[in-house]
């Protein structure tokens, strides 16, 4: 076996495969406890954060029918017109799982606001993770997490990823962040 | 509240971290996120083959199309 993907983890292969399919249609960001698992935080979860594009349904249609081709299916409807109109344009998140299995499962939502669409625009591959995957910025994903998120765990991951990048964080940038989501999301 | 011997912990794991490639501490985090992820599935495939089962786990999927906002 390939020690490359020996090395992966369920979470990781899962992750891959999906976006693999979703990169396809549209541009993707990876956020939340993935990020600092990917990075080496030693906990479980059950579920990967997706945001996506605000793609139209048409766009929508062709990418859940490829995820099905993948071997994936949607937990809330196997019909895509039911999927967006019913969740993904209500700003309401969907999940895929692979066929037949409950977990893990890709939380995945359309980007709804100037600050979903900025954490796309500044989306970055993070070496450090060893995957080949979009991801929000680490300090989006700590601003979020402080600012917004705010439990125990989510307080836990922003001190792992803190300690990770602590020579190359951007602390101007996180308190940006952080202002913009009490303008957009805490008002 | 956790006590301050986790929060010590989590900084001595991340340091460990920070400081070795991934090809040393993945060995360390993968059996722990993939024996949850298993496990799990064993286990909903045990359920799916008792009296009910079926309708719990659909139950339990039930549980996941949750109006969400994040």
């Amino acid at each position: 076996m390939n020690r490359e993907i020996k090395e992966r983890t369920i979470l990781d292969a899962f992750a891959e495969d999906f976006v693999h399919v979703v990169q396809k249609h549209t541009k993707y960001i990876i956020v939340s406890g993935f990020v600092a698992i990917a990075h080496g935080r030693s906990r479980g979860t059950e579920d990967i954060d997706i945001i996506i594009e605000k793609i139209g349904k048409d766009t929508f249609m062709k990418m859940h029918n490829d995820l099905l081709l993948a071997g994936f299916e949607c937990i809330q409807s196997e019909y895509p017109e039911v999927i967006y109109d019913d969740y993904l344009r209500d700003k309401t998140s969907v999940r895929y799982v692979r066929k037949g299995l409950l977990i893990p499962d890709m939380e995945l939502k359309l980007a709804k606001d100037e600050l979903d669409e900025y954490q796309i625009k500044t989306r970055k591959k993070l070496p450090l993770t060893g995957l080949d995957l979009y991801f929000s910025s680490i300090e989006m994903n700590i601003a979020f997490k402080e600012e917004l998120l705010r439990s125990e765990k989510d307080m836990e991951d922003a001190k792992h990823l803190r300690i990770i990048y602590s020579d190359t964080l951007d602390e101007k940038e996180i308190a940006k962040i952080k202002a913009d989501i009490r303008r957009l999301r805490l008002s | 509240m956790r006590d301050k011997t986790h929060a010590e912990h989590i900084e001595l794991w991340a340091e460990f971290v920070k400081t070795h490639p991934r090809s040393v501490w993945i060995k360390e985090v993968k059996p722990l996120i993939d024996s949850q992820i298993i496990m799990a599935n064993k286990f909903y495939e045990r359920l799916a083959k008792t009296e009910g089962g079926m309708e719990k786990i659909k139950r339990l999927r039930e549980l996941r199309i949750r109006k969400g906002v994040v």
